[in-house]
């Protein structure tokens, strides 16, 4: 049993806190990422699990254990650093070997653990060179093995990646989700990337100023964001937001912005109506636009717009329209090639809508 | 006309001369420095070795190596090499761990650390002349804090700079702290260069203080301490004020250093001719020395 829990935990650093009352539960053998803006509190709450920082308040547990009064290399844990943090003296052997010198561990054993794990990785051909003479990537493998020949309970990876080239970050990401699956063991991944977030956490969970704003599958985190930031964070580009104002027509309801309505299902209707007051944030992502015609089907909205920039990237087009008083972002296919001034519709479909809250920006659920 | 092949090395040739002229342009204010301040003295010693001095300090007879025989193969010299050695270890050593050691309390992240820190490294701009006094006044057997300390204790007072057994260690003590300020500093510029990293890493990976210590903090301190080694060493050799204030020497030749006996026998006997010899062999020692330390104790040191 290696699942990792806070409870209720607060860390203050001075005037600043840094976690915010978080209590979340890592379950044994998860894949969780840790995802947020820089300063959300995410490594902080990563190193309060290491046993680097104390919390101001709150409990850890890993496994069964409370381990607030445990000291770091008793927590069975073990933690792979943005730069590495390899012994720059040492060779790679040395440096995959001297958690387990520290420990006592049989001069035998050590070298099996070692050579296994430099196997997994590929690098036995790199065991006798000093950090110095690796490259980025080969360092960062050198990292993950000193991690790996501990045999943890928990891997505790701070921004592991952030450090190497995009091509080498990506083969790296598939590389650890096998590792993952190999090791059967609870990883905890911190990134402010939501694409590794998203491709590599069986659940994600996203803080803010400290404070834990959703924690979810990655497709549930996509599908169904709790709050304004959270939909805005996950998603590239971000998605558009419509400030609007609800109306009756018929016997539904109506929302409507600047220069566009949106007209809602029944469902939908209904849970607005269920709003205090008549003002609503709506928000559409730019892959669910479409180029529209005036003749559109009543269950789309469509919206008169101008084409601002447009950024071919080959597969799409990701295109800049500015809108009365909005700019709207959208991801469109390749044809037809729109050209700045233009002036086109846009349309999408209302059951791709989300709703928020405009004072707390919490989702409303709709379905 | 084609051009002879002659005329392209004598051009070649007037292009390196050039060259080398624009280099001795740049370089003539140290040439001429280390000229004057260097080269000449170092050569006028070796041959003044060869010449020995009447009783008025005038250059005298040839002697070729004789004098060189007879002076390093003479017990005055193997004294104060003997004694220039026991200083250096007196110094030096006590001087590492001291100076890691305050490094090491003035590295701690506390409130108004940056006082002590100021305090630890004052040594530095003190000169050797006002440290001198001030340990002469300390070690005063009548009225020194040391007498007063021993009194105290219920200890028999002790004249420390007379006493042939304790003076080379007071000098010493004298020396210690005179140059515990510069050790400080170095040791505290490199331990503040270590990565806080390398610490939690060891610390998660179970290393215990005096592990981290040998493991982390000492390997990434040793270009560091290869500094302060040659840096000690070299201090070490050429003291001469705090030995000219506080013991001239004695008693008993007790702290009489090569270099102090140098002076002794040029400014005092005026036997430039054995001073010369002196001052030659100190020489050939700090190079040698100098060489042996770069050659071996470079290999142990990492370099990041």
């Amino acid at each position: 049993m290696s699942r990792v829990v806070f409870d209720r935990v607060t860390k203050h650093f001075g005037e600043v806190v840094a976690v915010d009352d978080l209590s979340l539960e890592i379950y044994d053998k998860e894949f969780l990422v840790l995802l947020g803006p820089s300063g959300c509190g995410k490594s902080t709450a990563l190193r309060i699990v290491a046993g680097l920082e104390d919390p101001t308040r709150g409990t850890i547990i890993i496994g069964d254990r409370v381990v607030n009064n445990i000291e770091a290399k008793n927590r069975d844990i073990a933690m792979v650093f943005q730069d590495y943090a390899l012994y720059p003296h040492m060779s790679v052997y040395d440096n995959m070997a001297f958690s387990m010198r520290m420990r006592h561990i049989h001069r035998q054993e050590r070298h099996r653990r070692v050579l296994e794990a430099a196997q997994t990785l590929g690098m036995t051909d790199l065991l006798r060179r000093k950090p110095a003479q690796l490259s980025g990537g080969q360092r960062q493998r050198v990292a993950l093995g000193r991690a790996i020949v501990r045999q943890p309970s928990v891997f505790l990876m701070d921004e592991p990646l952030s450090n190497l080239d995009a091509k080498l970050r990506v083969q790296t990401r598939r590389e650890l989700i096998k590792l993952h699956r190999r090791l059967q063991t609870t990883f905890i991944y911190v990134t402010h990337d939501q694409v590794e977030a998203m491709t590599m956490g069986e659940r994600i969970a996203i803080l803010l100023d400290g404070a834990l704003q959703q924690v979810d599958r990655p497709q549930d985190v996509y599908d169904r964001p709790a709050s304004v930031f959270v939909a805005s964070f996950i998603g590239s580009p971000a998605m558009n937001f419509f400030q609007a104002e609800l109306a009756s027509q018929g016997d539904g309801l109506v929302a409507r912005s600047a220069g566009v309505e949106f007209p809602l299902s029944p469902a939908q209707g209904r849970a607005l109506a269920k709003l205090p007051t008549r003002n609503v944030t709506i928000g559409v992502r730019p892959e669910h636009m479409l180029l529209g015609e005036a003749s559109a089907k009543t269950d789309h909205c469509v919206l008169a717009v101008v084409v601002d920039t447009v950024e071919s990237l080959g597969a799409e087009q990701q295109v800049t329209f500015s809108n009365a008083d909005s700019t709207i972002q959208a991801r469109l296919d390749p044809s037809p090639a729109l050209h700045e001034g233009e002036q086109v519709l846009l349309m999408f479909a209302c059951d791709h809508l989300h709703f928020f809250d405009p004072e707390t920006g919490l989702r409303i659920e709709d379905k | 006309m084609p051009r002879l092949p002659v005329a392209g090395l004598l051009a070649r040739g007037l292009t390196q001369l050039k060259n080398l002229g624009f280099g001795l342009l740049f370089l003539w204010p140290s040439i001429l420095l280390f000229s004057a301040f260097v080269f000449y003295p170092l050569i006028k010693s070796v041959y003044l070795g060869f010449y020995e001095s009447d009783p008025l300090g005038n250059q005298g007879d040839f002697v070729g190596f004789d004098q060189y025989r007879s002076v390093w193969g003479g017990s005055d010299f193997r004294h104060s090499l003997w004694i220039t050695f026991q200083f250096t270890v007196y110094t030096v050593v006590p001087g590492i761990v001291l100076g890691l050691g305050l490094a090491m309390l003035a590295n701690q992240k506390l409130p108004a650390i940056s006082i002590f820190r100021t305090i630890f490294a004052s040594t530095v701009a003190t000169s050797v002349a006002v440290a001198s006094m001030m340990w002469l006044t300390l070690l005063n057997p009548t009225t020194g804090l040391v007498t007063w300390l021993l009194d105290q204790a219920g200890q028999p007072r002790l004249n420390l700079l007379n006493d042939p057994d304790w003076a080379l260690p007071a000098v010493s003590l004298t020396t210690i702290w005179l140059n515990l300020g510069l050790a400080t500093i170095v040791f505290l510029a490199g331990l503040q260069s270590i990565p806080e990293r390398l610490y939690e890493s060891a610390r998660i990976d179970g290393a215990s203080r005096l592990g981290t210590f040998l493991h982390v903090t000492l390997p990434m301190l040793s270009p560091t301490l290869l500094f302060v080694t040659v840096i000690g060493m070299i201090l070490a050799f050429e003291s001469f004020g705090q030995i000219h204030i506080l013991t001239r020497g004695g008693p008993l030749d007790a702290t009489n250093v090569i270099v102090y006996s140098i002076y002794q026998e040029a400014f005092q006997s005026f036997n430039y001719g054995v001073a010369a010899v002196q001052a030659v062999g100190l020489f050939i020692l700090v190079l040698g020395l100098t060489a042996l330390q770069l050659r071996f104790l470079e290999r142990r040191v990492f370099y990041q």
